[in-house]
């Protein structure tokens, strides 16, 4: 049944037709394939719901709404400039930035949609004006975005930590390690890119010229302050300070710059909507679809006929890899977490892995996964928000995955580049 | 009914907003709704449809407009007043899916459902003309497909009386959009069909033509 | 033939440990099999109960809490200090319980749904920074809740402020201390790691966790009066498996607690200190019986009624 599916998905997909189609005609496949008959359809219906009604998806239209409205007014190209008058100057300074910021942002607001949005919509348009290709830009956001699954605070390593039952808390420190390296070997990329591109510089920046770059972002900053200071402070939850975003980006464009006025923000309101109902109803398809795969338990047929148990440490840590990485590329990250944790818990325990590695593995496939063609969230959003075609989305990817591959391979045989931290700062894990 | 003119020139980059360009230049959203919208139907029922298009994007912007609402309110609450607003999470619930289905038939009015078209903007013009027919046909038939099966889960869940904990409603009353959502999007790849049946050009919707706008091409 | 079995928890949690005896039960007996689902695997809690009453899945374990939207008297379990609190009496109450055994299986029944056994998950504690003894030391406290009224209304009877938040966000939160403390059983205090983000775990003997587990009505009803026997003589081997794999339970997960974080405190307040936390309880039960009305009156009535015989019974 698998082998049909998987078919005529990739089938639908390539013919063009919307993405929504193959996910929902994948699931309706299989609903009819398990049930015989239409019978059951009611609960893909019920699980399409279920897609769309985690309550940290809310910060996704939210993180949109504002960036958008950041975007239209005059926050946005303030805080940009601040940053072009420190880094213009560099060779490939301005992606470089984008994609620290993707990581910081993501690292924070814990969603690599709203990361897509909230940073690659302002920095994309800037990008393009300072001599990148866009489909370097479009890779670049999409794939520093994915960073963020490995920064904490990150829902797919809580998850992994519960079912799992491993320390969540180093799962945290140990995420940082790789999360930074492929941070530095994007950074390099990066700058390859722009040398070998020519993307021509800016002439540095006086202090004096810095100093009223910063004062002309004074309003602005208070974002990062609320994002950071906000959530690390306590004070709000991701979502929440998505929406007091949202509240302090209508207050700045309305009041302070009176850049915006009432049906701006209802235009914006809406085009907000719109992208949510596009990126989403392929969420939901694909929660509908992931239920087929998991009730129908193929990837324990699959695996069961694998012989992971007959592999040694690296056998299996490649395994996990693959596994996690296919799985990603057909269906919902935490599905596939929640149902490959346990498959592979066995096997983990038996050839004597640290869990804490496992989990940062697999938190980092799951990353290269949403990423990565065919299906992926982060795509899929970077489409809807943008308007460039998928092609041309995924076209400057392939380097971007070749690092992140190259980045698991390197934690499979080096796992101190995750347990190193966690190692100093739980010295009595060591071993 | 539209001439294929006229509507050409709604979606030409030229026609576009008004709107106050930033200093970030055009922005990654700018006006993705910039198609004003205009009904393929005669008479009636392109007023009908028309309302309905202005509906779900008024639905849309208060969707939104309340989620961030009734976020902030319920942070303020949990400060200022030692309380949290009980119903926070499940209204926010409703709306994402009351947000999710007005968005999807929006979309579907304004062509901007995602898709990988690699090979089909490699077809000859007659050949991308049969499969769009195809594809819209379709879509629109597992659009009216889910639509009933959307409609009958809703009576099953009427029928089972259960309530959202928090706002002690029904839940059914919740999920009414999602039907309607779809037969809407199933109307709108239906007329997209017919559209293209028996216009000279080829459509990704009643109004928006194929091709992604080249205002952004690569540098 | 193959039975599909969904629970709320992990396989290794008590729910999980429960399926995990029934299945073996099944198999050893019939010829039928079992596949097991474990949390998130089908969806959230009212996924698969829907799923269970489609007929999708055979079986399906749902804690009455969640069960309250669906079947309002299950919301009886929310009642502060209706459970008692002795394991053997404990047991003999969900054995012998007219409420659970006669009067639960009706309202199930309604919903297209045989209820095959409630049971006891463990004590329900509470963990928090700052250690509490009073309902004045929980005073602006936030201390998380399921998304439900009479959860909401004990913790505002207990002098806390309650906020519900999806369990996704809550180990997050307490880290960063948008909330101050959360209630879950022993067990799951320790599996889900919420010791690392608070420092207090505090037993104030409120409640026990309890779940349920049941089988879809029209399966069970068209199965052969073996089978029938079978699932039934499956299900109170799993209960005694539970009731005996429980003991000391509590006890197990507080050592790995411990020995993960020496630093966390634990108290058991005194009958006296939780008399304050008892006598807040009446407001919880006005409003139960404002939400389910007379059938709610009944339920409670019964339950309290089953109390008493189970005291008299085991500690006599
Ligand atoms: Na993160
Ligand atoms: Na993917």
């Amino acid at each position: 049944m698998a082998a049909a599916i998987f078919s005529i998905m990739i089938v639908l997909l390539l013919l063009g037709f919307p993405m929504m189609v193959p996910l929902i005609a994948g699931a309706l496949v299989g609903f009819v394939t398990l049930f015989g008959g239409l019978g059951q359809l009611e609960t893909m219906i019920q699980q399409m719901m279920a897609g769309i009604r985690p309550a940290s998806l809310i910060a996704v239209p939210m993180f949109i709404f504002a960036a958008d409205i950041m975007t239209r007014g005059q926050s946005a190209g303030r805080l940009i400039d601040m940053v072009m008058a420190f880094v213009g100057h560099l060779k490939g300074g301005l992606a470089i930035s984008t994609a620290a910021a993707c990581t910081m942002f993501g690292a924070v607001s814990g969603s690599t949609q709203a990361t897509v949005v909230a940073i690659g919509g302002p920095l994309r348009p800037r990008m393009q004006k300072a001599g990148y290709g866009d489909s370097f830009i479009l890779a670049l956001i999409v794939n520093a975005s994915d960073i963020a699954f490995l920064i904490p605070p990150s829902i797919g390593m809580i998850i992994y930590g519960v079912v799992s039952n491993t320390s969540i808390a180093e799962l945290f420190i140990a995420g940082i390690g790789p999360g930074l390296l492929i941070l530095v070997l994007f950074a390099v990329y990066s700058w390859a890119y722009a040398v070998r591109n020519g993307v021509p510089t800016e002439p540095r920046a006086s202090w004096g010229e810095r100093l009223r770059a910063v004062r002309a972002a004074l309003w602005p900053l208070g974002f990062p302050v609320i994002i950071i200071g906000g959530i690390y402070g306590g004070i709000f939850s991701p979502t929440e300070a998505a929406a007091a975003c949202v509240l302090y980006a209508l207050i700045l464009e309305t009041l302070v710059f009176r850049e915006m006025g009432l049906r701006d923000i209802y235009r914006t309101a809406k085009s907000t909507g719109l992208i949510t109902g596009v990126v989403f109803i392929l969420v939901a398809a694909g929660a509908a679809f992931s239920w087929v795969i998991s009730f129908a338990q193929i990837p324990q047929a699959i695996l069961s006929g694998a012989g992971i148990d007959q592999m040694g440490q690296i056998g299996v840590l490649f395994a996990i890899s693959i596994a996690f990485f296919i799985g990603c590329m057909f269906v919902d990250p935490i599905v596939v977490i929640l149902i490959l944790v346990p498959i592979f818990a066995p096997v983990v325990a038996d050839v004597g892995l640290d869990p804490v590695l496992v989990g940062t593995l697999i938190t980092l496939q799951v990353a290269i996964g949403s990423a990565t063609p065919p299906f992926g969230c982060d795509i899929f959003t970077a489409i809807a928000v943008f308007k460039r075609p998928y092609m041309e989305v995924i076209r400057g990817t392939p380097p971007f995955i070749l690092i992140l591959l190259g980045v698991s391979v390197a934690l499979i045989f080096f796992p101190q580049i995750a347990l190193f931290f966690r190692d100093l700062a739980f010295p009595g894990e060591a071993g | 009914m539209s001439s294929d003119q006229s509507l050409r020139a709604q979606v030409s980059p030229a026609q576009g907003p008004t709107q106050a360009q930033s200093q970030t230049d055009t922005t990654a959203a700018d006006d993705p709704d910039e198609v004003a919208y205009v009904s393929s139907l005669p008479g009636v029922l392109g007023t009908i449809d028309a309302a309905i298009a202005r509906a779900e994007s008024a639905l849309l912007a208060a969707g939104v407009l309340l989620m961030a609402l009734n976020t902030v309110a319920n942070v303020v609450g949990r400060y200022l007043f030692q309380s949290s607003l009980f119903f926070t999470e499940e209204l926010n619930r409703i709306l994402i899916v009351v947000i999710t289905f007005a968005g999807i038939s929006y979309a579907a009015r304004q062509g901007r459902h995602i898709r990988m078209s690699a090979i089909y903007d490699a077809l000859p013009p007659r050949a991308r003309k049969i499969l769009m027919i195809a594809i819209a046909l379709i879509t629109a038939a597992l659009m009216f497909g889910l639509c009933w099966f959307a409609v009958a889960y809703l009576l099953t869940q009427a029928g089972r009386g259960r309530v959202l904990p928090a706002l002690q409603i029904p839940v059914w009353t919740t999920l009414v959009i999602v039907p309607i959502g779809l037969f809407m999007t199933g109307m709108q790849y239906l007329l997209t069909a017919v559209k293209n049946a028996i216009s000279r050009d080829v459509y990704l919707s009643t109004v928006v033509l194929e091709g992604y706008d080249d205002e952004e091409t690569e540098v | 033939d193959t039975w599909r079995y969904a629970f709320e928890e992990a396989l290794d949690e008590v729910q999980g440990i429960y399926a995990q005896k029934f299945k073996e039960e099944i198999e050893a007996n019939t010829d039928h099999e079992i596949q097991l689902f474990p949390y998130g695997t089908l969806g959230e809690s009212a996924d698969i109960m829907e799923q269970a009453q489609d007929g999708i899945l055979q079986f399906v374990d749902q804690s009455p809490g969640f069960t309250g939207s669906l079947i309002p008297e299950a919301q009886v379990f929310f009642v502060p200090y209706l459970l008692p609190q002795e394991p053997e009496t404990l047991a003999s109450f969900f054995k012998n319980s007219k409420a659970i055994n006669e009067m639960f299986p009706k309202l199930y029944a309604d919903q297209g749904l045989e209820l095959l056994t409630m049971f006891p998950e463990g004590e329900v504690a509470i963990t928090t920074k700052e250690p509490f003894k009073t309902p004045e030391d929980l005073d602006e406290v936030k201390v998380r809740t399921m998304t439900n009224p009479l959860l909401v209304e004990s913790y505002k009877a207990f002098g806390a402020t309650p906020t519900p938040l999806p369990w996704g966000e809550v180990y997050g939160a307490l880290q960063t201390n948008i909330i101050q403390g959360q209630e879950n059983p022993m067990f799951f205090i320790e599996s889900t790691k919420m010791y690392e983000v608070t420092d207090y775990v505090t037993r104030i003997g409120h409640n026990n966790f309890t779940t349920a587990v049941m089988a879809n009505k029209d399966f069970f009803e068209d199965l052969s009066d073996e089978d029938r026997q079978a699932i039934r003589d499956a299900a109170d081997a799993a209960f005694a498996h539970i009731i005996d794999y429980q003991k000391g339970l509590t006890e197990a997960s507080v050592e790995k607690i411990k020995e993960a974080k020496p630093s966390m405190t634990f108290t058991t307040l005194s009958e006296e200190e939780r008399q304050p936390f008892k006598d807040a309880a009446g407001e919880v039960e006005a409003k139960f019986l404002e939400m389910t009305g007379d059938s709610g009156k009944e339920i409670l009535d019964q339950m309290k009624e089953d109390l008493k015989t189970a005291e008299d019974a085991t500690q006599s």
